[in-house]
């Protein structure tokens, strides 16, 4: 895929990296793309975006930390819907992303 | 409420192992699973395994997992995906999240074909068997919630399953098998791994696999620890430092790395929460790596008719959870009269002495945390593997494996006592020695003849066997190495021979690159050195990986640059003698 | 596995890491942690329900360990020697609306591939 530099073409052991359709969702309201049914965390983390989410009390930034749906680390507001884990949800053509704050997606609702 | 035989919670290897033995003997058989594709995590092991022909070794574990999901399939084996299992209560009845698909017809939306929406079912069973596996363990330092920071099996996700790399340059924390084993698969991925590092003070993992990240150039820091990751909004870098016998940091230790990620391989824990909502009897000393349930050996545990195996159980490895998984999957037959005594017990006994083959040598689980100084053979072990991954040019020459001979030879710089053996029969020449003791030291079998085919180098699981020809032409030597990283050097390339520490120490040519379905993805790279080099060049740098550019390998830059000033005027690389002067200097360094 | 409640634990101290967070999920601090055992909470289910720490979206799937690790330090006990917390249904995230959800699971009807894609009805 175009731009980015973390996609592994071709794997010494996986060879050539399947891949499937290229969709287009958006991030925050900047397009991205992606493949399609590939996790959505994944395909961000291709983009280049580390952050998913601030946390409700401290603020502070969360990004993939288990990639196995186990630790809701990397859990952002999808389609409107809180909480989805990225790790787990494939991507799918046109899907609205936003980084979570607390469980808003505006920072300023955060208490 | 739906009612089968069994009831099998997790289709990774453990489960879908007693999925295919209870569907065999006519059992209706149900797994559930929480992700989308079925395997567990075998599916990210891209790297061969170890053990006997029966246990499947030098076999990748992904291809493994292919291999058990077409025998699940044969044997009727229904896996449902995206099922989560959200509670097991009295009785053996499983609630289960799961998608509903609705069809068009019901009057939604007839822009979309179907919705799915999720709902809660009932299922019964007259057996369950968990075996949900386990999870990553954690240790806190300051800034370990940044993004950035990661558990390796989630690296291993990312760059295994999604082909996204999970940064460019990487620390691990953690030098037990996991951690060796995402190192190499980072470096394979074309990551940088900065350094590995871990609190105790000898690697935890097989010497085999610290010694091929070490001949990579990664740098191991043992009895260090990671002080605090930095950044504002995601990783930029980290500091580590000593830690003393009670590890607490040393003032004045710390070092320094600009990375972007940082991994945490520092064991598993079972998931073993089901079970105890059960009501199954738990242990909580500590052995198996937590909370495991008290079970027998058909893996029953206190609760009739609900049994455990794999991770869940104990942690242990994947060919382990899988023969256990066939173990339970016996007695569950057996227990509901689906497969008679007599049958079950010699399918059983077959797969308990599997069990127990892999069960033996150093790292066996009843040898955990006990002090090993000497081989099974009385040779002591190399001290210096376990403290910076490889083994020093003056502790080589004891183990059986590493020998001279006029002509070509392999070489097997196999050092600890592992369950494993493929190299003995991957030489049809007969040249590699281990007999009936799967854990005995390959050694060279006297008068054999090597021909030089590779079969061995490609089979050995750890990437510890090369073939060595001392003495090709007036001061030259052949060494040939396995290789699986991108992109593949080719015959005339010139670049620098590296030693088992990951330094350059000598100029090299490819002399020979073989691939072949045999080899499995392992190409075969022979290099020309110089004859002193024959038994310290163990790897295979190309020039452009030592001068620069973004490729794996910055670490070794300036030693690079040393080597092909100092070193190597003439036109041929057997020709360099300074080369191997500046090596003398940086083995001493690094020890 | 008895609790000793007539143990004296002295003071509790500052110690280095205080002010890192163990639970991620509930944002529950290692000085939280350790004035709570102070404060009296000597099992994992009572520490769980005084701070919500191994409440949150993962229930306690990264940091139960860390935990108890860190009460039993205090208690001056080994880890294994601590009550464990309680576990109970759901074992994941789960929305209520989906929890409230009970659908049928049809006797005998096949299975298919993807989750639930099969014959059930709701």
């Amino acid at each position: 895929m175009a731009g980015s530099d973390l996609r592994i073409s071709e794997h010494p052991i996986l060879g050539q990296t399947k891949e499937g359709r290229e969709v287009t969702f958006t991030y925050d309201g900047r397009p991205l793309t992606g493949y399609e049914g590939e996790p959505i965390a994944a395909a961000l983390r291709a983009a280049g975006v580390m952050v998913h989410r601030y946390t409700a009390k401290k603020h502070t930034p969360r990004g993939i930390f288990c990639a196995i749906g186990r630790c809701t680390d990397c859990v952002m507001i999808v389609d409107g819907e809180p909480n989805v884990r990225t790790c787990m949800t494939p991507l799918r053509e046109g899907m609205k992303v936003q980084t979570q704050y607390g469980v808003s997606s505006r920072p300023e609702v955060t208490p | 409420m739906k009612r089968v035989d069994l009831i099998v919670i997790g289709a990774g290897p453990s489960g879908l192992s007693a999925a295919i033995e209870a569907a065999k003997t006519g059992m209706s058989v149900l797994v559930f699973d929480e992700n989308a594709r079925p395997g567990g995590q075998l599916f990210k092991q891209i790297h061969k395994f170890f053990g006997s022909k029966e246990h499947k070794a030098k076999i990748r574990g992904f291809v493994i997992g292919q291999q058990l999901l077409k025998e699940a399939e044969d044997a009727g084996v229904q896996v449902s995906l995206e099922s989560t299992v959200i509670g097991i209560y009295p009785e053996r009845e499983v609630v289960v999240r799961k998608y509903v698909e609705t069809p068009a017809a019901d009057g939604t939306d007839p822009q979309e074909p179907s919705s799915r929406h999720e709902a809660v079912f009932h299922y019964k069973a007259d057996a369950i068997l968990v075996a949900t596996g386990a999870s990553e363990n954690m240790v806190m330092f300051d800034g370990w919630t940044l993004p950035g920071v990661m558990g390796a099996g989630a690296a291993q996700t990312l760059m295994n399953l999604h082909g996204v790399r999970p940064g460019k340059r990487v620390l691990m924390l953690g030098s037990g098998n996991v951690g060796l084993v995402v190192s190499f698969q980072l470096l394979q991925a074309g990551c940088q791994v900065a350094a590995l590092v871990d609190a105790a003070p000898k690697i935890g993992g097989y010497g085999v696999h610290a010694a091929k990240v070490a001949r990579c150039g990664v740098p191991f820091y043992l009895s260090h620890t990671i002080k605090k990751v930095e950044g504002t909004n995601h990783v930029t870098g980290v500091t580590i430092a000593e830690v003393d016998s009670h590890f607490q940091f040393i003032p004045g230790t710390e070092k320094h790395f600009d990375v972007d990620t940082v991994c945490v391989a520092v064991g598993l824990s079972p998931m073993s929460q089901l079970l105890k909502m059960a009501g199954c009897e738990m242990d909580n000393s500590g052995k198996g790596g937590g909370q495991i349930p008290v079970v027998d050996a058909a893996g029953q545990t206190s609760v009739p008719g609900i049994f455990a195996a794999g991770d869940v159980a104990g942690i242990e490895e994947a060919s382990s959870a899988m023969i256990e998984g066939r173990m339970a999957g016996i007695r569950i037959a057996e227990y509901l009269g689906y497969e008679t005594k007599e049958a079950g017990e010699a399918e059983f006994s077959k797969e308990e002495a599997s069990l127990e083959g892999l069960r033996q040598g150093m790292f066996a689980p009843q040898n955990r945390g006990m002090k090993i100084e000497k081989t099974e053979e009385g040779i002591p072990i190399s001290t210096n593997l376990l403290k910076h991954g490889f083994v020093a040019d003056d502790e080589i020459g004891r183990f059986p494996g590493v020998t001279h001979k006029a002509g070509i030879h392999p070489v097997m710089e196999c050092t600890q006592n592992i369950p494993c053996n493929p190299c003995q029969d991957a030489c049809a020449k007969h040249c590699i020695h281990i007999g009936l003791n799967i854990t005995a030291l390959p050694a060279v079998e006297e008068g054999s003849t090597c021909i030089g085919c590779g079969m061995c180098v490609a089979s050995c699981s750890g990437q510890a066997i090369f073939l060595v020809n001392e003495h090709t032409k007036e001061g030259c030597a052949e060494v040939t190495l396995p290789y699986e990283f991108l992109p593949l050097p080719k015959a005339g390339d010139e670049g620098f021979g590296m030693s088992r520490s990951g330094k350059p120490v000598c100029r090299a040519k490819v002399v020979k690159v073989r691939t072949s379905k045999a080899f499995d993805h392992t190409a075969l790279l022979t290099i020309e050195v110089p004859e002193d080099m024959a038994m310290k060049a163990r790897f295979y740098r190309s020039r452009l990986e030592c001068t620069g550019g973004d490729s794996v390998i910055a670490q070794s830059r300036i030693k690079g640059a040393e080597v092909s000033q100092n070193g190597a005027t003439g036109d041929r690389p057997c020709e360099s003698k300074a080369a191997a002067e500046s090596e003398k200097r940086e083995e001493g360094a690094a020890i | 596995m008895r609790t000793d409640r007539s143990k004296d634990l002295g003071p509790c101290l500052p110690m280095e890491g205080d002010d890192r967070i163990v639970c991620r999920c509930e944002e529950v601090t290692q000085g939280e942690i350790r004035q709570a055992v102070h404060d009296g909470m000597f099992t994992m289910t009572e520490i769980r329900r005084y701070l919500r720490c191994g409440m949150g979206l993962c229930q306690g799937q990264t940091c139960s360990r860390l935990v108890s690790g860190i009460v039993a330090r205090e208690l001056g006990i080994r880890p294994g020697e601590l009550r464990p917390a309680s576990s109970r249904a759901p074992m994941r995230p789960l929305e209520m609306s989906i929890w409230a959800n009970e659908c049928q699971a049809p006797d005998g009807a096949a299975e298919t591939k993807k989750g639930g894609a099969g014959d059930e009805k709701c």
